[in-house]
C-alpha cells in the first residue's frame, strides 16, 4: 500500500506541463474554441503535429496497434494535466474511434484511416443516437440494406456532434431487423459529403452546436463495414469504454477552484476575509479531493488491468455532478458578476468560466451513459445487488 | 501508487477479523453497552495476540508496520462495534514512540505494547476546542483541574493529559489512574462508549512530551478516527446490501428497485472516496508529510459523509433497522459519535478554511 506517485510519473507530468507552456497561447485557445473541438485550423494542426511527435496520444496502446505499450496510468496523467490547463488533447476521434479502429478494423482500414486521424486531416462524427434510441441505444432503427458492392442506408440520427466539421461519420446501423436487437447492428464509416446525407444544426445551451443527420438512400461501399457483419454492438461498447476514460478528470475541477480563488484574491480581497465564504471554499476543496479519490482509484484499477465497471461509473457520476455543484457555488460566491459571460469582458470572473461551465454541466450527467444507468451499474457490479 | 493492501496486511486483517468474530459476539457488545463499560477481557486477549504491537518496530516486540497498520486494526475493531480503546491507546502509543522523552515515556510504551498499561489521551476541556487548552501544568502540589470528553477514562491505567507550562507552551503529562486525586464522572453519550469528565485534585504528573507530541497526538488520533468512520459506513452498507437482496416486497427483492439501487450506489461512492482519503492520509502520516490541512480535510469529508450513509442504510432497512435486535444501530450511533470526536466536520473545515488560498490538488 503506497499512495505516492512514483518519480517517473511526476516527471512525466512535468514534461507534459513544459510542453503545454510552450504551446498554450491565447491564439491557439481561440482557434480551438472557434472550431468547436474539431481538428484543422492552422495553429491546431501545428500543435497536434507536435503532440503526435511526442507520441503521448498512443503511448499506452499495445505495440501491435502502433503504440508503446506503456501503463495506462500515463494516459491518466496526460489527461489530468491537459485538463488542468484546458488544452486540447484530441477529441473523440483520437480517444475513442482511433483505438477502436486499431482493434476492430482490417489492415486495409487502419492504413486508410489512422494516418489521416493522426495528422488531424480526418475528424469523425459519431452517429449512434437516434430520436427514439437514447439510453436504450440498441433499439436504433437506421437501416442498411445490402446491395451490390455495398449498402444503402436510410434513416435519421440525432446529436451527431461535429457532423458539419467532420470528414467521416462513424455510423451504427441495423443490418438485420429480424435478429434480437443487440445482434442486428453493424458499424460503418460514411464520408460526410456522400450523396443523400443532410445535416441540420441544433444549437445547444453550452454555445456549441450539435447536429441532426439524415440518410436518404446513402451508398456505403462494402469496404467501409467495420468488424463483422451484425457485430456492431460489441464495437460500440468498446468505443464507449474508451470514451469514458477521461470523462471525469479532476484537473479541470481543480483549475476551476484555483481560478475562482485567484479572482477573489485579485478583485474581491475583502470577500476572502469573510469566514463564511472561507468555509464554503473549504467545502469546495474537500469535494474536489473526494472526486480525486474516485478518479485515482479508477485510474489505478485500469492501470492494474482490472478495469472495474463500478469504479469507472463512480468516477463518472462524481465528476459530472460535482462540476455542476461547484460552479453553482462559485457563482453564488461571486454574486451578480458570477452570471456575466465572456462577452462582458474584464468584469466577467475568469473569462466567464463559472457561468459557461455551469451552463454546460447537464450534458456530462446524461451523456456518456446517463448517471441513472451508472448508479445501477454501481449497484449491480460493485455491490452485487440483485437485478 | 499501489492501493492494494499487499499480502502481509491482508493476512493481518484476516487474522484480526477472524479473532474478533470468534471472540466478540454482538450480544457481548450489547452487554458492555448496557453496563457502560469497556470490554477489558477482550482487550487483554487482543493484546495477548500481539496485534496491538503490529504498527511498531520489532525492537519493541512489534511487527515493523506503521500507522496504516494501526488504521487496519482500528477498522476491524470498529467493524465489530467492540467497546475497545483502540484509537485512544494506539494514538497514545504512537505519540510515545515518536515524541516521548525520558524513561517514563519509554517504560509506558513498553508496558502499553505488552498490554500491562492502557494509556488514553485527555485533551479537551469544557470548551471542546483543541486550540483552547488552558489547564495549568502541575505545580509542586500536583495537577489540578478538569478534562472533559475523555474516552475510556475509567478503563485506562494512565491518562495523557495536555497542560500549559508557565511559558504557555503545551506539553503532555502522564497521570496514573490509581492516583486517589483523580475522579471520573460518567458522560452518557449517543455512541454508548464509556466517556468521562475527569477531575485532577493534585494528581502526580510527569512530563513526557512537548508541543510537537501534542500536535502529533491530535493528528494521529484524528486520522485513526477516520478509519472508525470508514468501518462504520462500510458495515452499514454491507448490511444494507445483504438485507435488500433478500427482503421482498411486491414479489421481488428490494434491491431490484432502481430507487433502492441508487441510494446504495451513493453510499458506495461515499465509502470508496473515504477509503482512499483515509489511507492516503495515514500513508502521509507514516512518511511524516501529512499537513494539518490534509488530516482535517479527510476528517471533515468522512464526518460529513457518515450521517448520510448510515441514515440511508436505515431508510433501506425500514422498520427492521430501527429495532435494537438488529445490529445496524451500532454503526449509526458509534459512527455519529466519532464524527464529533477529534474534530467535527465544522471544526476541521475551519482548519481547511485557513488555507483556501493554496491551490487544489489534482494528481
Ligand atoms: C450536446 C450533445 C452531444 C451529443 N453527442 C453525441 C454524439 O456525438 N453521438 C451520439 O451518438 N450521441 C450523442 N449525444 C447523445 C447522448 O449520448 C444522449 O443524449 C444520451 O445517451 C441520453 O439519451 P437521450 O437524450 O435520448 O435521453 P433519454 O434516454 O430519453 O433519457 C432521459 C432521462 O431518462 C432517464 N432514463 C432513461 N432510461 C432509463 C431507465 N431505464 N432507468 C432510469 N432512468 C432512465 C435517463 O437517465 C435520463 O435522465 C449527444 C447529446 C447531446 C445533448
Amino acid at each position: 500500500m503506497n499512495y505516492q506517485w512514483a518519480a517517473e510519473h511526476l516527471a512525466f507530468r512535468d514534461e507534459v506541463e513544459t510542453f503545454i507552456h510552450e504551446w498554450r497561447t491565447p491564439a491557439l485557445l481561440r482557434e480551438y474554441r472557434a472550431r468547436e473541438g474539431a481538428g484543422g485550423g492552422p495553429l491546431l494542426t501545428e500543435y497536434y503535429a507536435a503532440l503526435q511527435q511526442k507520441g503521448w496520444m498512443r503511448m499506452c496502446w499495445p505495440r501491435e496497434h502502433g503504440g508503446e505499450g506503456q501503463n495506462p496510468i500515463y494516459r491518466f496523467i496526460l489527461v489530468e494535466t491537459m485538463e488542468y490547463w484546458g488544452m486540447p488533447y484530441g477529441n473523440l476521434t483520437y480517444t475513442s474511434i482511433a483505438p477502436t479502429l486499431a482493434t476492430h478494423g482490417s489492415e486495409e482500414q487502419k492504413q486508410r484511416y489512422l494516418p489521416g486521424i493522426w495528422s488531424g486531416e480526418y475528424t469523425f462524427a459519431i452517429g449512434y443516437s437516434e430520436p427514439n434510441a437514447g439510453t436504450d441505444l440498441a433499439s436504433l432503427r437506421t437501416r442498411a440494406e445490402k446491395v451490390s458492392g455495398g449498402w444503402r442506408v436510410q434513416g435519421q440520427k440525432i446529436w451527431t456532434s461535429l457532423a458539419a466539421q467532420s470528414t467521416h461519420i462513424w455510423l451504427a446501423v441495423r443490418t438485420d431487423p429480424d435478429r434480437p436487437k443487440h445482434a442486428g447492428i453493424s458499424l460503418m464509416v460514411i464520408e460526410t459529403g456522400s450523396e443523400g446525407v443532410t445535416i441540420r444544426p441544433l444549437p445547444t445551451l453550452s454555445g456549441l452546436t450539435t447536429y441532426e443527420t439524415f440518410y436518404d438512400n446513402v451508398f456505403v461501399p462494402d469496404e467501409n463495414l467495420i468488424g463483422p457483419l451484425h457485430g456492431g454492438w460489441e464495437i460500440i461498447m468498446h468505443a464507449l469504454n474508451h470514451e469514458r476514460v477521461g470523462l471525469s478528470p479532476t484537473g479541470n475541477l481543480a483549475r476551476n477552484y484555483d481560478l475562482l480563488v485567484e479572482h477573489l484574491m485579485k478583485h474581491a480581497a475583502q470577500k476572502l476575509q469573510d469566514p463564511v465564504l472561507r468555509i464554503r471554499l473549504a467545502e469546495m476543496k474537500m469535494e474536489v479531493q473526494r472526486h480525486r479519490a474516485l478518479a485515482v482509484c479508477n485510474a489505478v484499477s485500469i492501470a492494474r488491468d482490472e478495469m472495474s465497471p463500478g469504479l469507472a461509473s463512480m468516477a463518472k457520476v462524481s465528476g459530472s455532478e460535482l462540476r455542476y455543484r461547484m460552479t453553482n457555488l462559485a457563482m453564488d460566491l461571486l454574486g451578480r458578476a458570477g452570471a456575466l459571460t465572456e462577452a462582458a469582458g474584464e468584469l466577467a470572473p475568469g473569462g466567464g468560466r463559472q457561468e459557461s461551465t455551469w451552463r454546460a454541466s447537464p450534458i456530462l450527467r446524461f451523456g456518456g451513459g446517463t448517471n441513472e444507468v451508472q448508479r445501477s451499474i454501481i449497484a449491480a457490479r460493485h455491490l452485487g445487488m440483485a437485478r | 501508487m499501489e492501493l492494494e493492501l499487499g499480502e502481509t496486511r491482508q493476512l493481518l486483517r484476516a487474522a484480526v477479523r477472524k479473532f474478533l468474530e470468534a471472540e466478540c459476539s454482538f450480544e457481548r457488545v450489547r452487554e458492555c453497552e448496557r453496563e457502560g463499560r469497556a470490554d477489558l477481557k477482550l482487550w487483554r486477549a487482543l493484546c495477548a495476540q500481539g496485534y496491538l504491537a503490529t504498527p511498531f518496530p520489532s525492537e519493541l516486540g512489534g511487527g515493523d508496520g506503521g500507522i496504516k497498520d494501526a488504521g487496519l486494526l482500528v477498522e476491524e475493531v470498529a467493524r465489530r462495534a467492540a467497546l475497545l480503546p483502540i484509537v485512544e491507546v494506539l494514538a497514545s502509543a504512537l505519540t510515545l514512540h515518536h515524541h516521548g522523552a525520558g524513561d517514563d515515556a519509554t517504560t509506558l510504551l513498553q508496558q502499553t505494547l505488552s498490554g500491562e498499561a492502557l494509556p488514553v489521551p485527555a485533551l479537551l476541556e469544557a470548551q471542546d476546542d483543541f486550540d483552547r487548552i488552558e489547564l495549568r501544568a502541575p505545580a509542586a502540589d500536583g495537577l489540578r483541574g478538569e478534562k472533559f470528553f475523555v474516552d475510556y477514562a475509567t478503563a485506562a491505567s494512565h491518562h495523557l493529559v495536555t497542560a500549559r507550562d508557565s511559558d504557555g507552551e503545551l506539553a503532555l503529562y502522564v497521570v496514573a489512574t490509581d492516583d486517589a486525586a483523580l475522579k471520573c464522572e460518567a458522560l452518557p453519550n449517543l455512541g454508548r462508549t464509556p466517556q468521562s469528565r475527569v477531575r485532577y485534585d493534585g494528581a502526580r504528573a510527569r512530563r513526557i512530551s512537548g508541543p510537537d507530541g501534542v500536535a502529533f497526538l491530535v493528528q494521529v488520533a484524528r486520522a485513526l478516527t477516520c478509519a472508525q468512520l470508514l468501518a462504520c459506513m462500510d458495515a452499514s452498507l454491507s448490511r444494507t446490501v445483504a438485507y435488500t437482496n433478500v427482503r421482498k416486497q411486491f414479489g421481488r427483492p428490494l434491491s431490484t428497485f432502481q430507487a433502492v439501487q441508487h441510494h446504495a450506489a451513493d453510499m458506495a461512492m461515499h465509502i470508496e472516496s473515504s477509503r482512499f482519503l483515509t489511507y492516503e492520509t495515514l500513508d502521509a502520516l507514516d512518511r511524516g508529510v501529512a499537513s494539518e490541512e490534509q488530516v482535517a480535510l479527510t476528517k471533515a469529508s468522512l464526518s460529513r459523509a457518515l450521517p448520510d450513509v448510515v441514515m440511508t442504510g436505515h431508510q433501506l432497512h425500514g422498520g427492521q433497522g430501527y429495532i435494537e435486535e438488529n445490529d445496524l444501530y451500532f454503526f449509526t450511533i458509534r459512527g455519529k459519535d466519532r464524527c464529533l470526536a477529534w474534530g467535527s466536520a465544522e471544526e476541521c473545515l475551519g482548519i481547511v478554511a485557513r488555507g483556501v488560498e493554496q491551490k487544489a490538488r489534482w494528481l
